[in-house]
């Protein structure tokens, strides 16, 4: 959905090589690529092609090797550690393929907990907590433990940990891998209500049922992009 | 078998894990061996006598004058021996110094003069040669001699028997030759044992028959009695020998009986007590370490207990096989222990000086061995017993899985771990603060105004011969010429004579009362601590003359007698008033005393011990009371090897047959004097450095363990945007909280035991709140220390790396 207004994000040339015993990996190769405000972008590809490093580079866990990255404008490419945990913080929501709640923690401290680095006071964190559970319709498991819920369950949870600090952008990795083909789709159908709800989707996916909801789809081969394609 | 081989096979397969796991075993055990092996020593073993639970002393005591351990007179040592019935021997004995001539240089040893039947009645024979026989102990002069003296004075001469030698410038003959002697009992360096024990010299007939106290009375309780028993039947005895000697001046001291044991070590057993309290704590805090790591290895190995449960392993073989290897690593552990223990118990005697009884040699008891031995199966088994247990009870479904999920343990597991580590912590604060304690006590003590100077004084012992010298008048004789002769040595700035040296822990005490008024009987009368000094003594030692005058010349033997005052002497017996002119009555003399005027005071002086101010003190001019044993002391610029032979030079001039013992500067009496408290300080700092090494070493290995476990965790909170810092203060946070547990449990812990401790200070409070204070600083300080080092590995864990593996 090219809407023809800024892109949010824009990767210039972005290259990244890993150098293992002397040995350069290119896992990315000269990546063009621009999200704008509102698009749903499902990136696919066999696996190794490079995809989780995309969305490393991307939810800024990682560095290009060279080339340039934009985030609302501002290059990203090169800050510090702590910039870049800032940054992640605002404007950054990550879903994750093994859910990766805290065992530890309620459902309601797993999703408060990124607000919790952000600052916030109590009371604005509950209320954006709260907000973010009715979205997933959480809100009634707010005290239960991530052990007593089923995956899917789970991963609404994470999906609106990733929610709840209001992001710039929602960055999905595989986030139905570990879930069965009902919970799969029901995820996939809350990101849809996301996305349709004004929200910047980006997800990483080899299954092409589950790309194909997203809008627009990018496909990587080598570490390269080899088709940009946007649905009908 | 099996079991065994594969234990040894998994230690072998993990040398980090089996090296830490023994060498933090192997300080606890160790630890614990040595101090072991010192009780065993000390306490355990016993007296090398026949039968020595049967063997007693028997000491006097007045509790309304606060005198205790009072030795024995000859009356008093007759009368129980005719009269007692409950025992089947009784004897005594009293410490003496022989100067021999005729072997060489004339040299001076250690020894006594004991009763016919003493040796017999400790059940030590002589290895050659005879016991004394009843009618040596008033006639003829003979002499047993020890080994050492034998294999060293006589190389090992068979024929030493029969052999004269000339003892205090008395022909002698040997009689007999003895094992060498326990110097728990009978002193370091004993080696001469004379005859006639009735016959002190420096003490007339008339003195010895009115109780000048001076034997030790050792007696062998008969078969059946127990020492209850028998000093249930002391009062009688005492009663009747009260009624037949009403002139004496013990007759007022009630008796009282000590078991043999007890009297070499009572002293001792506050310090050991500490000591073995800390080393069980090192060896709790150690095992509790290993426990750790032992809970951390198993739980990692779910998958192959999950497998050996699946082919039919019972859970009790899981266990057992666990306990295998823990108690394998405890007995490798308990070896390498030992050896740290012979080399500790080793180094203990040079830290001890004169101080503890201990005798040279380090020897591998069996009893020892099997203490260790004990020590190292019960810690293993202790140590294994939980982890196995816990490690036994896998989900066998969850465990077979291809790479399990994850170690991290359960919830239960989780508090057990923060337990061990709270528990380390609250013991390692017990110690510290004690440690602390006692170091600081120690320094208070070090830095205690003695009352003399002791720098650049040099000091040596000289016996006078009742043969040269029998009476008081050539005693004075020769002080007074060998304070002539010192006076005009190179380098000399002053010198004296005195019957003992401050802090040496040589003493003499007389009876002593005002002498105005209505004083009270002799045998009534407060014993003082009383010392002959020459003119010089007070102005060598630094000593200030507060009032009145210092001893001269004049102050000879016929003049009339004279005393000067400590302080706090003048204070006490002439309040409010001035002492100077007044008289004072001392010694047992006409069965009153013999007055002496009071002719200065000088400052006050802690002679005895550094850590308490004499009631009262007196000086009386050599002259007028002198004994067959003085000591020089001379303050000087010189080297004391260069002082030794400018006394010695002085001394030849006047009697070159005249051997001077015991050379030392004033400034090492003062050190040694506080050689047990140095000890035990030592040590306990030693134990304590070793707790808190140990337990900042376990708190690393549980934060870095859970660190380890929440890599993961670590990173998805990365991934939320948390900061450096936000990963820092969460593994400091979760790494602190079972500390502070540990901090409160171990200052309450400290409030608890601080009585053990109170004994052993000095001026200071066991419930110091500033060493408390600066106790659980330090332990927070390591703690944070041992949580920073994984939380700042934490905070640098790759956030990618870390979701990849999670």
């Amino acid at each position: 959905m090219n809407n023809g207004s800024d892109p949010l994000i824009r990767l210039n040339s972005v290259t990244k090589v890993f150098l293992t015993d002397e040995v350069e990996t290119h896992a990315l190769s000269g990546i063009h690529l621009d999200i704008r405000p509102g698009e749903y972008v499902s990136i696919a590809g066999p696996s190794g092609c490079g995809k989780t490093t995309l969305l490393s580079i991307l939810g800024l866990l990682d560095t290009p090797s060279d080339g340039s990255y934009s985030l609302k404008g501002h290059e990203v490419a090169n800050l510090s550690f702590a910039d870049r945990a800032r940054i992640r913080n605002r404007e950054i929501g990550f879903i994750f393929q093994s859910f990766n709640l805290i065992g530890d923690l309620s459902v309601f401290e797993n999703v408060e907990l990124p607000l919790t680095y952000r600052g916030m006071g109590a009371s604005e964190r509950k209320s954006f907590v709260t907000g973010a559970l009715e979205r997933v319709g959480m809100a009634h498991r707010a005290k239960h433990l991530p052990s007593q819920l089923s995956g899917g369950q789970q991963q609404r949870v994470a999906v609106a940990r990733a929610l709840a600090g209001r992001p710039a952008i929602l960055l999905a990795d595989e986030p139905t891998g570990n879930l069965d083909s009902r919970n799969g789709e029901a995820v996939m159908q809350l990101l849809k209500e996301l996305h349709q709800n004004g929200a910047t989707i980006c997800m990483v996916t080899h299954d092409e049922r589950f790309a194909q909801h997203a809008d627009r789809t990018v496909h990587l081969f080598d570490g390269r992009v080899v088709e940009d394609r946007i649905a009908a | 078998m099996n079991d065994l081989r594969f234990a040894l096979r998994q230690l072998r397969k993990s040398p980090g894990f089996t090296f830490l796991a023994v060498l933090t075993l192997a300080v606890g055990i160790g630890m614990n061996t040595a101090i072991f092996s010192l009780i065993q020593d000390l306490f355990l073993r016993g007296l090398p006598f026949s039968e020595p639970e049967r063997v007693v002393r028997i000491y006097g005591e007045s509790k309304e004058r606060d005198l205790k351990q009072m030795p024995s007179s000859v009356p008093k040592f007759w009368h129980y021996r005719d009269g007692q019935t409950v025992f089947s021997s009784i004897a005594a004995d009293w410490g003496n110094g022989f100067i021999i001539t005729g072997l060489g240089d004339p040299i001076q040893l250690l020894g006594g003069n004991v009763t016919a039947n003493y040796f017999e009645l400790l059940g030590i024979h002589p290895i050659l040669g005879r016991n004394f026989l009843p009618e040596e102990e008033s006639k003829g002069d003979v002499v047993m001699v020890t080994e050492s003296f034998w294999r060293k004075r006589f190389n090992s001469d068979p024929m030493i028997l029969g052999r004269s030698i000339t003892l205090n410038g008395v022909p002698t003959t040997i009689i007999g030759v003895l094992p060498n002697l326990p110097i728990s009992w009978f002193g370091r360096d004993s080696e001469i044992f004379a005859n006639k024990p009735f016959e002190p010299p420096s003490l007339t007939k008339e003195r010895l028959m009115r109780g000048v106290s001076f034997m030790r009375v050792t007696a062998r309780l008969k078969p059946g009695i127990s020492s209850l028993q028998a000093q249930a039947a002391m009062p009688a005895l005492f009663q009747s020998y009260k009624e037949q000697h009403p002139e004496t001046a013990d007759n007022t001291w009630s008796p009282y009986l000590v078991s043999a044991a007890e009297d070499v070590t009572g002293d001792l057993r506050p310090a050991f007590v500490t000591l073995l309290a800390a080393v069980s704590a090192v060896l709790l805090i150690a095992c509790s370490n290993v426990a750790n790591l032992l809970l951390v290895r198993f739980t990692g190995r779910k998958r192959e207990i999950a497998l050996r449960m699946a082919l039919g392993a019972e859970r009790r073989g899981i266990v057992r096989l666990f306990v295998f290897e823990s108690t394998l690593v405890s007995v490798i552990a308990g070896v390498i222990g030992l050896c740290l223990a012979l080399w500790t118990v080793s180094v203990v005697p040079k830290l001890a000086g004169q101080n503890i009884p201990l005798e040279g040699e380090v020897k591998l008891q069996l009893p020892v061995l099997i203490f260790t031995l004990g020590l190292s199966l019960i810690t293993g088994l202790l140590m294994g017993l939980y982890p196995a247990w816990q490690s036994s009870r896998a989900d066998l479904v969850d465990g077979l899985k291809e790479g399990g999920r994850g170690t991290s343990g359960s919830r239960g597991q989780h508090r057990f771990r923060r337990g061990l580590v709270a528990g380390q912590v609250g013991l390692s604060v017990v110690l510290l603060a004690g440690a602390a304690m006692l170091v600081s006590s120690f320094v208070r003590l070090s830095r205690q105004e003695a009352g003399f100077r002791s720098e650049r004084v040099w000091t040596g012992g000289i016996g006078l011969p009742p043969a040269g010298y029998p009476d008081p008048a050539s005693r004075a004789r020769f002080a007074e010429r060998l304070q002539t002769e010192l006076r005009t040595a190179p380098g000399v700035e002053a010198s004296a004579i005195a019957d003992a040296v401050p802090l040496s822990g040589n003493s003499s005490r007389a009876p002593y009362a005002r002498a105005d008024g209505n004083p009270v009987p002799v045998n009534e009368r407060q014993l003082g601590l009383t010392r002959s000094v020459s003119p010089g003594y007070f102005r060598a030692l630094g000593i200030p003359l507060l009032a009145g005058r210092d001893f001269t010349e004049q102050d000879k033997l016929d003049s009339p007698l004279v005393v000067i005052l400590s302080n706090s002497t003048a204070k006490k017996l002439f309040p409010n008033e001035n002492p100077i002119g007044r008289q004072i009555l001392f010694g047992t003399e006409n069965g009153n005393g013999l007055p002496a005027e009071v002719i200065g005071v000088v400052g006050d002086v802690r002679s005895q011990q550094l850590a308490k101010a004499n009631d009262v003190e007196f000086y009386r001019p050599w002259p007028q009371r002198s004994f067959s044993f003085c000591n020089v002391l001379v303050r000087s610029a010189t080297k004391p090897e260069a002082t030794l032979g400018i006394v010695r030079l002085a001394l030849n001039k006047i009697d070159n047959g005249l051997p001077i013992l015991q050379p030392n500067t004033l400034d090492a009496i003062v050190t040694q004097s506080l050689g047990q408290e140095r000890l035990t300080m030592t040590l306990l700092g030693v134990f304590a450095g070793i707790a808190l090494l140990l337990a900042v070493v376990g708190i690393y290995g549980a934060v870095a363990y859970t660190v380890e476990q929440r890599t993961g965790e670590i990173g998805v909170r990365m991934a939320l945007g948390a900061q450096t810092q936000d990963v820092l203060r969460l593994v400091v946070r979760q790494g602190m909280n079972p500390v502070i547990l540990g901090l409160i449990i171990g200052l309450a812990g400290t409030f608890a035991v601080g009585r053990l401790l109170t004994a052993q200070l000095y001026q200071i409070s066991p419930y110091n709140p500033l060493l408390l204070g600066a106790t659980a600083i330090v332990l927070v300080l390591a703690a944070l220390l041992a949580c920073l080092i994984p939380a700042r590995r934490a905070a640098h864990v790759d956030p990618i790396q870390a979701l990849r593996t999670e």
